[in-house]
Formats: structure tokens, sequence, C-alpha cells
């Protein structure tokens, strides 16, 4: 049988925050490594000589500058995706962070109008 | 709720069921608000890129975005919309990842128990990989179902040669009913142990950090 789950351990767990560094790092490793996957998924599939590989995917370098769909392409997306996963993981996580104590400081200002 | 915690005695339900409706809220309006930032500066980018030549792939989320364009005014529509289906999905993804997780939620602190005051002194948070994946794969995988029988539903499936692409990193995809319930569950198979990975890379940053002496 579990221990008893008490009422401030529910608490802190809405209120946790969210390590921003750590979800940074988490955030920008998985969408290289996605990137870097979802290249080389092209590369090593069996084409014809004379078949293009990844018409379509080589057109992220509109947006991404460098990129290609070739091993070395496949480096530089996961440069970006390590760079662009991590300003989202940022993002992501300073604004659970700041959206919360939002809340929370509504949540106060309520509570102190109505014990008035 | 209850009948996913049998084994958790004198848990309050009700504080636990309001904790998760509180953060799916505002995980939704997080991702959606994050969503359609992207939308709207990718949009205004391609204007100003390619200004009156400008469109292209962006143009095809008219598909799933009524009214939208790659115009200034079609920016707003596209962030409009993107706030929508990605808020929706992550409130969606936060109610399942809760539902899953049940009272194991407060297991997830990085020091239980040792936060008296979680208002003034919050811990940090961790993630539950098993259940992340469970909620963002189930998410994911409805998605990419709704959107092929949508393409099947207006009739122009034939002509989806953009959506067909996906066939090449989810092996047996096709723009069809079969096609998408068989993406679906491919996707989040996928989706599941991206959210593994995630959320194993994560907590390991976590302990690292606040590692106590």
């Amino acid at each position: 049988m579990s221990r008893p789950v008490k009422d401030h351990e529910i608490l802190s767990a809405v209120f946790a925050k969210m390590d921003a560094v750590a979800m940074t790092v988490a955030l920008g490793a998985l969408c290289s490594l996605l990137l870097f996957l979802a290249t080389a998924v092209l590369l090593v599939q069996a084409s014809p000589d004379s078949y293009f590989v990844g018409e379509h995917l080589r057109d992220l370098s509109d947006y991404l500058p460098g990129y290609s769909v070739s091993w070395m392409g496949a480096g530089i997306g996961a440069g970006y995706g390590l760079l662009l996963g991590g300003i989202a993981g940022f993002l992501v996580a300073v604004y659970w962070n700041l959206t919360h104590y939002f809340a929370l400081g509504v949540m106060l200002i309520s509570s102190a109008e109505l014990a008035d | 709720m209850k009948a996913m915690n049998r084994d958790a005695d004198h848990v309050n339900f009700k504080l636990l069921e309001a904790a998760i409706r509180f953060n799916a809220r505002i995980l939704g309006l997080t991702a959606g608000t994050l969503a359609a930032a992207v939308i709207y500066i990718a949009t205004q980018a391609s204007i100003v890129k390619w200004g009156g030549d400008s469109g292209g792939y962006l143009e095809l989320l008219a598909i799933f975005f009524p009214g939208y364009s790659v115009s200034s005014t079609g920016a707003w529509v596209g962030a409009f919309w993107a706030f929508i289906y990605c808020g929706t999905g992550s409130w969606l993804s936060y109610r399942v990842y809760g539902k899953v997780l049940g009272a194991r939620i407060s297991g997830l602190l990085l020091s239980p128990g040792s936060t008296m005051n979680p208002v003034l002194k919050p811990s940090t948070l961790r993630l539950h990989g098993v259940s992340l994946g469970i909620a963002i794969g189930a998410i994911a995988g409805l998605g990419l179902f709704a959107s092929t029988a949508w393409l099947v539903i207006r009739g122009t499936a034939g002509e989806s040669v953009h959506a067909a692409l996906f066939s090449n990193y989810i092996p047996g995809y096709s723009v069809s009913i079969f096609g998408g319930l068989w993406g679906a569950i491919e996707l989040f198979g996928l989706v599941f142990l991206s959210c593994l990975l995630l959320a194993t890379v994560y907590n390991r940053l976590v302990e690292m950090r606040h590692k106590t002496p």
C-alpha cells in the first residue's frame, strides 16, 4: 500500500517550477536528433541514381541557411535543431513558470479581496 | 480518476482533479501562444523574404486553417488557428497525462514532501516519461488520423502529394482512412519514444543541477 498523499504535495506538484536550463538542453537535444534522423532516413533509403533525394525536405534551407539533404546537411540540421529546440524549450519553461506566477498572483489578490 | 488510483489511500481527489484542470489550462495557454507566435513569424518571414511570390508550403495550411493565406491578415488568422489547435491539443494532452499519472503526480517532485510552502517556495518539476509519451503520443496520433480523414472527406486525398511524403518516416502510411489509422499507431510509437528520451534527459539534468551535497 502506498503512503497517503498530502494536500500540500499535490499543491507542490501544481506549482512546481520547470527547470529552464534542463528543458532547454533536453528539447534542444531531442530536436537535434530528430532533424538529423529526418535527413538520415532519406539518405539511407535505396533510390535510383537519377532520383533527386529530399526534394521537399531541402526546402528547409529557406529557413535554415546552409541546410541540405546530405550528411553534411544532416550535421548542420542537427545544429539548427539544437538551437531552435533549445530556444523553444527555454520559452516553454519560462512561459510555463510565468503563467503559474501570474495565476498565483491573481488567486492571492482574489482571496485577499474575499477576506476583506 | 479514483479507478486509476486504487492503491492511493487518503488522496484528496477533488484537489487532484482541480490541480490537473489548472495545469491543463496553463499548458494550453502556453503551447497555444507559442504556436501562434511561430505561425505568425513564419508567415511574416515568408512575406519579407519572397514578397509577392511568398506562399509555397505555408499556403497548404489553408486546408486546415480556414481563411489563412500568406499575407499580413493571413498571419493573424494563422496565429488564431494555431492557438486553437495547439492550445486544445496541449490542454487535452495534460488532461490525459494527469489521468494516467493520477496520485503519482506528487512523487514527481524533486524532493517530495519537503516543500511545506508550495506557493512561496516551489519545488522543481520532473517529468514522467511513460505518462507523457502516452498523452502526447495519443494526441499526435489522433491529430494525424483526423488530418488524414479530413483530406479524404474533402475529396483531395489523391492530390495530397505532400501528406503522402509522411510514408518516408512512417512506413505504410497513405492518405486514406486505413493509412491514417496505421500512421496514427506508428506515430504514437515514435512520439512515445521521443517523450521517454525527453523526460530522461530533463530529469537527469534536474537531478544533477539540484543535487544537494
